[in-house]
């Protein structure tokens, strides 16, 4: 029986841990314990976090006020990621929403395809309310009817890594006991000499690994060649954009997470590409596959690194938390661990995956780490789903998939991949209904967009702004 | 571009199923689609319980509930009632709905584990409850689903009526001969006896155990699965119907197999699935008569199988679905379901005229997880038991089982974890209603179980089910028919 769990780490990843814990446990002992230096206990990944849609509900679930969680970390609402300099010179946007819709059963990125085939260029985006709204720089919460098109997209948040790990502190009303020195034979010393046993610890202590790391690492830097980070602030005034920029250079990408009053910056680079640049943190992109090892679970960037492209790190600890919930070991020995390994290792390695697409697919010609990115062989799982999409669009989904069909679609599509073939029931559908079902959707979305407010105005009316 | 002709070998439930939906689907398309029968052949097709994925089927396909009720004398089906699985004795209903409602955020399963003097587990289930008291009703809102019972051959019938009607052509013969290409190795053509040769660009074979194309022109293998689900043999006799139909189909574990009993509006089907390893067909067939509810109808009908699956089930230009694809004994309904997820498999990755056989390589992927996935689900009604009655259950008891079962069994006997996963036909609750109606039960509870306020939870829960059970009305109101 678990009667004390012990955290270590007191940035976002230990007070989200905290939390989860402290609430679902009313009847365990949950304690924390602060480490030294700058937060980077979801990875040094600039001074803000940018969520994924699921994160307001987790929220919600926790008992934080997303309003107050708003205005404490300076945070914005996000529709999605722009991304540029991927496809060469082409720009394009994953919405955290739809984008079209079918018509009778055929899927809509396959009538797209069929509109190419007859030389009618389309671009996935533009039937995307989410992507249309936010390239207008609007935003407003979505709707909860589902008959609205205003229900057809979600939204994530954008959070300055203080503002969040402070706000989530306050929820649990926990204090830590002391900082750490050090771990030996399950036990922390603090630096007050102390020492404290619990039943398990959760190392929430970002890629340093402080209780974790002699668990072993497996490097994913064979497929992901960005292996040092510069983290930046940059103060700005005005309205933030309503989602992320990840924009690809030569020798990597420029991660801008908008906060209200500047951008939260990440420069990801390849050290074989690009001199070294001042304060750059070395990385090692890749996971720790016995998470849970003994009575050691190592949450966050210190379970998984991948370069947050679209803010996954948020959901992985979601994630995390919810399955450590689920598995807490009844007693000692158990499957439970192993299990939880599993589990663990299998989602880490979809988003990888989905990360290693934006560099297998990319259009940088000839420059050497985007030529040698595009040609190196991918991962099993990640070559049958290319495969399969090169053959007539489909995305075959594995367990453990943190991004849906639609999303590997919209990924794929914008980098410029164009199957083969498509469904041949899209060629049976008569060239003047697709164009009217392509018609309807767009000026249902442009009106929408039109009648929102703008991401300022909503900002304001939340008193997030002056 | 859309492929021209597409030739459906076989007019049992799979054949006019598959008919239907590519009629369906391809309506207003140039796609040509034949389906051939030879009135000489009989269908396996006995009377037929499913799950409710069949409902959706009919919907997308337009089908009207009352209407097709009534030409296949269908009944409605809350569940199945498993007499004498885990114990002598026993009985416990595998419903299609979650049991209870989660508690302070944990899942109701550990919460009722963790609970003393909580009642019995299906008692937090409304289907259950109604179908325990004889009685129906179509969900409205209400989180619990249904499914039916039905006269697979007439349900064929009309099928056909619809394909035809949507401009299958119907071809009446026997295949003699199959004719391959000798270039890419596809099928090419079929032989009648009448000597008519029937061309196509796919084929699918629904011809039934033998696997007219798939296996015996195309050799695309067979994975046998006895040394898990040892049955092997089953008898099929329907008997007229006697009292209130129960919005449930029954399965009675038996010494050396089990019996199947679908009440449907105008007569009551009835089998014994049993192993020849374990009794001879005589005392089988004695068994299912002594237990037979009124006089039989009909003569016995024997059935062969070989439990498992086609190796491959699309090879080249051919798609065995049903019984030509592999053989899963109907002790959770899903001869029906699994016809069903093939043809919908098909409609996502139907070929176009650039052959590719990622096509094929994909829904053979997808078609083993889904027929490894059921497998696992079976075995475990034959593994996990107490009887000590017979050689069979001793030895069923005794095997290994899959590693993937073993994993999920582990998970479950230690901590009540359900293992869950993305492809697949049952859930969680179907988990739980097996491994809990089976007396397999953790060694632990969870340890966010409990709580002040659970108790009162549980009993309100409780209460309102047994309350809401008896507002329902009787099954053969539900269906229209006089008690």
């Amino acid at each position: 029986m678990i009667a004390r769990i012990g955290i270590v780490g007191t940035g976002v990843a230990g007070w989200m841990a905290a939390l989860a814990l402290t609430r679902a446990l009313p009847r365990t002992e949950v304690f924390i314990i602060a480490t030294e230096g700058p937060d980077h206990s979801l990875g040094p990944f600039g001074p803000a976090e940018a969520s994924l849609p699921d994160f307001p509900y987790w929220l919600a679930d926790h008992g934080v006020d997303e309003r107050e969680l708003l205005h404490a970390a300076h945070g914005s609402f996000s529709l999605g990621t722009a991304c540029s300099g991927w496809a060469g010179e082409v720009d394009w946007f994953l919405p955290f929403g739809t984008i079209g819709a079918p018509l009778a059963t055929t899927a809509f990125h396959q009538l797209a395809a069929r509109l190419r085939a007859i030389g009618q260029p389309v671009r996935l985006a533009d039937f995307s309310l989410a992507a249309i709204a936010a390239a207008s720089g609007r935003f407003v919460r979505p709707s909860e009817d589902p008959r609205s098109i205003l229900s057809s997209y979600g939204y994530g948040l954008h959070l300055d890594r203080a503002g969040l790990a402070e706000t989530l502190r306050a929820a649990t009303g926990l204090r830590p006991l002391g900082s750490f020195r050090a771990f030996a034979d399950d036990e922390v010393e603090l630096q007050d000499g102390s020492r404290l046993t619990a039943d398990l610890w959760l190392d929430c202590s970002g890629p340093a690994a402080l209780l974790a790391g002699d668990s072993g690492w497996e490097s994913w830097a064979e497929w992901l060649p960005c292996n040092r980070v510069v983290e930046n602030w940059n103060p700005a005034e005005g309205i933030p954009p309503p989602y992320c920029h990840a924009g690809a250079f030569e020798a990597g990408w420029q991660r801008t997470v908008p906060l209200v009053g500047g951008q939260s910056g990440a420069l990801f680079y390849s050290s074989a590409h690009l001199p070294e640049q001042p304060n750059a943190i070395p990385i090692v992109q890749g996971h720790r596959p016995r998470a849970w090892t003994g009575k050691v679970i190592a949450l966050g960037a210190a379970a998984a690194l991948v370069e947050p492209l679209h803010g996954w790190n948020l959901a992985f600890l979601q994630n995390a938390l919810a399955r450590l919930l689920a598995l807490l070991p009844a007693a000692p020995s158990g499957p439970e661990p192993a299990e939880y390994n599993r589990l663990t290792a299998e989602e880490a390695d979809r988003v990888r995956d989905f990360a290693i697409l934006h560099y297998k697919t990319n259009g940088r010609a000839g420059e050497p780490l985007w030529d040698h990115a595009r040609t190196a062989p991918v991962p099993e799982t990640l070559q049958h789903k290319l495969d399969l999409y090169a053959s007539r669009g489909r995305v075959p989904l594995y367990d453990g998939e943190l991004f849906e069909a639609e999303d590997w679609i919209a990924v794929l599509d914008g980098q410029g991949i164009r199957p083969r073939r498509h469904d041949a029931l899209a060629d049976a559908i008569p060239e003047e209904a697709l164009a009217q079902h392509f018609g309807r959707i767009r000026s249902l979305i442009l009106d929408a967009v039109r009648a929102m407010p703008h991401h300022g105005a909503t900002l304001r009316a939340e008193g997030l702004i002056a | 571009m859309l492929i021209g002709r597409v030739l459906v070998v076989g007019g049992g439930t799979a054949g006019w199923m598959a008919a239907a939906a590519l009629a369906h689907k391809f309506a207003g398309t140039p796609l040509a689609i034949t389906l051939v029968e030879s009135a000489e052949i009989g269908t396996v097709g006995v009377g037929e319980a499913t799950i409710p994925h069949i409902r959706h089927f009919n919907a997308t396909l337009g089908i009207d509930e009352a209407e097709f009720l009534a030409a296949t004398k269908g009944t409605y089906k809350l569940g199945i009632e498993f007499v004498d699985w885990g114990c002598k004795g026993d009985s416990y209903i595998h419903p299609f709905a979650e049991f209870g409602a989660p508690i302070d955020g944990v899942p109701f399963h550990h919460q009722w584990l963790a609970s003393e003097g909580a009642g019995a587990f299906e008692e937090y289930s409304l289907p259950i409850q109604a179908a325990r008291r004889g009685r129906f009703r179509r969900p409205d809102g209400d989180p619990y689903n249904y499914a039916y019972q039905f006269d697979a051959g007439l349900y064929a019938r009309f099928l056909r009526g619809y394909s035809e009607a949507r401009g299958v052509v119907r071809r009446e013969g026997k295949v003699v001969d199959v004719a391959l290409d000798g270039e890419s190795g596809h099928v090419r053509a079929i032989t009648l006896e009448s000597g008519e040769t029937l061309e196509a660009d796919l084929f699918v074979d629904c011809s039934g155990f033998r696997g007219l194309l798939i296996e015996q022109a195309l050799r695309a293998g067979y994975e046998e699965w006895t040394h898990w689900l040892p049955c092997d043999r089953a008898i099929a006799l329907p008997c007229p119907n006697t009292g209130p139909l129960p919005p449930l189909t029954r399965a009675t574990a038996q010494e050396s197999g089990w019996i199947w009993r679908i009440p449907l509006q105008h007569r009551t089907g009835n089998g014994h699935v049993y192993s020849s390893g374990f009794t001879s067909d005589d005392a089988a067939l004695g068994t299912l008569l002594a237990q037979l509810p009124a006089a039989p109808l009909a003569e016995p009908n024997r059935l062969r199988f070989v439990t498992g699956k086609r190796r491959r089930q699309w090879v080249g230009n051919t798609i065995a679905i049903g019984l030509a694809s592999g053989f899963l004994e109907p002790l959770e309904s899903t001869s029906i379901h699994l016809i069903q997820v093939a043809i919908g498999r098909l409609l996502d990755l139907f070929p176009t005229q650039a052959w590719d056989p990622l096509d094929a390589q994909e829904f053979n992927r997808l078609m083993a997880l889904d027929y490894e996935r059921v497998r696992d689900f079976l075995i475990l009604h034959y593994h996990c038991q107490q009887r000590d009655d017979s050689k069979f259950w001793r030895h069923c008891r005794a095997m290994t089982v899959p590693d993937s079962l073993a994993h999920k069994l582990e998970l479950f006997r230690e901590r009540g974890v359900v293992v869950q996963y993305r492809e697949g036909t049952f859930l969680e609750p179907s988990w739980l209603a097996v491994y809990l109606g089976q007396h397999v039960t953790p060694n632990h509870p969870d340890p966010r179980a409990g709580g002040a306020g659970v108790t009162g939870a549980m009993a309100a829960m409780r209460a309102e089910i047994a309350a809401l059970a008896a507002t329902m009305p009787s099954h053969e109101a539900a269906l229209g028919m006089a008690a």
